[in-house]
């Protein structure tokens, strides 16, 4: 009898604790306690905001550690892997499809659905969220390429500072203009070791062609595609003149944006960031223009960040509340407010850079930019020697042939692609 | 008290007889196992708990996330096609055979240099030596910046001296980049070869020097066959740490290359890493990481056997 007692409460006890961990799943559970968030360490300037306001208007909380940027990757991975991880994570949108395609994220299909705005949420951030038909994480903030200009150099060059480039061939142009005025000026700059700055910089040139680099579901490469050549080509005619400045080659990132700072480039591609920090700076007189095809068209890289709720989050009543006030008027205007781009863009027009035109290229970029999708972006895109990085570099600063170093890159991208 | 006394003795004899172990070689056995023990516990959680497990993780297809897959010896027989990871361990033995012989007489010519009484001597012994209290990382950052084309005071140098231009880019070849990689290694790792060298060089008695002069002897002649020979274990020692370090170089080109030009200049531990946290593919980087190891012990077994038999002479 003792013995049966004894087993009933034991299984009484399992059950509730059971029950609990159903109840702290389920959306539609009171949201309180205390839930853990991770993001990486350039995302200071704005996530304490960010959670002070939800923590001071929710029962809730939601308390932030910041991750080193260059390991979050490899933290996060290992934490979700041993269980230990948070319970919600800002993820840079690139690694959304690997993270969803390896289980560590809960499926937020339901919590996506319940949001009115769900339609004006960034698409591109919506596309890379989903894998295998279900969604894993809400769109967050957002970044765009665009490319800047010096309008001082624009104009000692005899260039029209309102009318930025829009072509490969006027691009040339105004390069050869600005690299005539002597005086160690460049009419280029690029960080050339990079790839993840290379999908973000030099890829909308041939998006905006019309090519491509990776099939939409991301199955296949295309490396080796024609407006792939004709942009490595026009990027090493620019190198070849004597057009770029010289730290391109072995830029690994850390040196292009002081570099165009210095006054003595004319133009670069860069993202929403850069508008912070020039403007700061107050030396030099800048626009911002769309990234041109090679006889026009614009196109733009959108990223930023989304933000999911892990498989093994303990306080997930918390956490999707989180998530979805994250993409709320509020919370946007708070982003927005620290010069990060909304990822609304019903709301974008309204709350983002509106005493200041050149954000406007950014916001209209943001709505219209793309994203390749691959679970294995790191190793094809992301490394800075790994297939994408190695062929731009070859093509671009190598005297090679530019098809060769194409097939070379498309193959190895392949193989990593088919390996999975 | 006798009494209480008396059977002490006796079982202590009667245990004795039956039960002998505890003998005064056994105590002190036993003492010199508890005494050794923390370390042992310390080499067993740091070093071969791990060592099991990286080779235990080098036989399956482990992904940093998901389920692991046992594969045998496959990781180690792709290695042996994979172009990436031997074009890294022919670049790290270029690197290993050009940068040890530029370490050691760097670091021996200062030995020599500091190698006297005296003040002076001590305060250059100290300037030598102060670059290897600088991390590595942030000395690869140092150096980055100094050699960084347009900006850098090392490319001003260079106008002055005639060797390039303001705007010459030394890291767009990959010679010109494993040139300062390795002035960089020089400046930042011959100070502690000229201390390990100097104690050496202080170790020798100076009677025998002393009697090589007398003897006739001229000072190139007694560092030839008097100091060099006597030198040998501590040379023996140098070699060991300076061809280990360089074959597991990875910090200076991570930071002052990022593997460029044209992935000319990746190291084997850069490929691992690659391999591992790039890839996520931690069972084949486990298998590279048990492949650099053999190797490494390899060289050093062979080190110590060349330079062995001077122990005893």
């Amino acid at each position: 009898m003792a013995v049966a007692a004894a087993v009933a409460t034991a299984l009484l006890g399992l059950a509730a604790c059971g029950g609990d961990d159903e109840n702290t799943s389920s959306a539609t559970d009171e949201p309180v306690g205390t839930a853990t968030l991770w993001a990486r360490d350039n995302q200071k300037g704005f996530i304490n905001l960010l959670t002070g306001a939800y923590n001071s208007s929710h029962e809730g909380k939601v308390k932030v550690s910041v991750v080193p940027t260059g390991s979050f990757v490899q933290k996060f991975g290992t934490a979700a892997a041993s269980g230990s991880g948070p319970d919600i994570a800002s993820i840079d949108l690139v690694y959304l499809p690997y993270f969803a395609s390896k289980g560590v994220l809960d499926d937020l299909t339901a919590v996506q659905d319940e949001l009115p705005w769900k339609d004006s949420l960034s698409e591109a951030h919506r596309k890379l969220a989903v894998y295998e038909g279900k969604t894993y994480a809400l769109p967050f903030t957002a970044e765009a390429s665009v490319t800047f200009y010096n309008k001082d150099l624009f104009t000692k060059a005899g260039l029209d500072p309102d009318k930025p480039p829009t072509s490969y061939a006027q691009m040339l142009d105004a390069a050869r203009a600005i690299k005539k005025l002597g005086g160690g000026n460049y009419g280029f700059v690029m960080a050339g070791q990079c790839g993840g700055c290379n999908i973000f910089e030099f890829a909308p040139h041939v998006w905006a062609s019309g090519g491509e680099v990776l099939s939409q579901d991301g199955r296949s490469a295309q490396f080796d595609s024609p407006e792939v050549t004709d942009a490595l080509e026009f990027y090493r005619t620019l190198w070849q003149e004597g057009l770029m400045a010289p730290s391109s080659k072995t830029d690994s990132g850390a040196t292009q944006g002081s570099t165009f700072q210095s006054g003595k480039i004319g133009m670069v591609n860069l993202g929403a960031f850069f508008v912070q920090t020039l403007a700061a700076d107050h030396k030099i007189d800048f626009g911002v223009a769309p990234i041109v095809g090679k006889d026009g068209g614009t196109a733009s890289f959108a990223g930023g960040d989304e933000i999911a709720v892990t498989a093994g989050a303990k306080n997930k009543a918390v956490a999707y509340d989180f998530v979805k006030w994250a993409t709320d008027e509020q919370a946007q205007t708070i982003l927005a407010e620290n010069s990060i781009v909304p990822v609304r863009t019903d709301l974008v027009g309204s709350i983002y850079g509106t005493d200041d035109d050149r954000y406007q290229v950014l916001g209209e970029s943001m709505s219209t930019g793309r994203t390749p999708y691959s679970v294995v972006e790191n190793a094809i895109i992301n490394d800075n020697n790994g297939p994408w990085a190695t062929m731009i570099n070859k093509a671009v600063f190598g005297g090679g042939d530019v098809k060769a170093a194409q097939a070379e890159a498309q193959k190895a991208a392949q193989a990593i692609i088919d390996a999975g | 008290m006798v009494t209480t006394l008396s059977p002490t003795p006796r079982t202590a004899t009667a245990r004795r007889r039956p039960t002998p172990w505890l003998t005064q070689r056994r105590r002190r056995q036993l003492a010199g196992l508890a005494l050794v023990s923390p370390a042992l516990l310390v080499v067993g959680i740091f070093f071969l708990i791990p060592l099991v497990m990286t080779f235990w993780m080098s036989l399956h297809d482990w992904p940093l996330l998901g389920e692991h897959r046992w594969v045998g010896l496959d990781n180690y027989t792709r290695a042996l096609h994979d172009r990436n990871w031997l074009d890294s361990v022919m670049f790290t033995l270029k690197y290993t055979v050009f940068i040890t012989p530029l370490l050691f007489v760097s670091g021996l010519a200062l030995a020599v240099l500091v190698n006297r009484p005296g003040r002076p001597a001590r305060v250059f012994q100290t300037v030598f030596f102060l670059p290897v209290v600088i991390g590595f990382a942030a000395a690869a950052y140092l150096w980055l910046y100094l050699a960084q084309p347009g900006i850098g005071p090392l490319s001003d140098l260079s106008v002055h001296a005639g060797l390039g231009t303001r705007e010459s880019n030394w890291f767009s070849t990959s010679a010109g980049a494993l040139v300062v990689v390795v002035l960089m290694v020089v400046w930042k790792v011959t100070g502690m070869q000229m201390i390990l060298l100097l104690s050496g060089l202080q170790a020798i008695p100076a009677e025998i020097t002393e009697a090589a002069r007398i003897d006739g002897a001229g000072p190139w002649k007694s560092f030839v066959h008097i100091v060099l020979p006597l030198l040998r274990p501590t040379l023996a020692l140098v070699l060991v740490f300076s061809v280990a370090g360089s074959l597991l170089a990875f910090d200076q080109f991570f930071i002052m290359t990022a593997g460029g030009p044209s992935n000319s200049t990746i190291t084997a531990v850069y490929q691992i890493y690659r391999t591992s946290f790039i890839n996520f593919d931690l069972g084949y980087g486990a298998a590279l990481s048990a492949q650099l190891m053999i190797v490494l012990g390899a060289v050093s077994a062979v080190q110590m056997l060349l330079l062995r038999k001077t122990d005893f002479s």
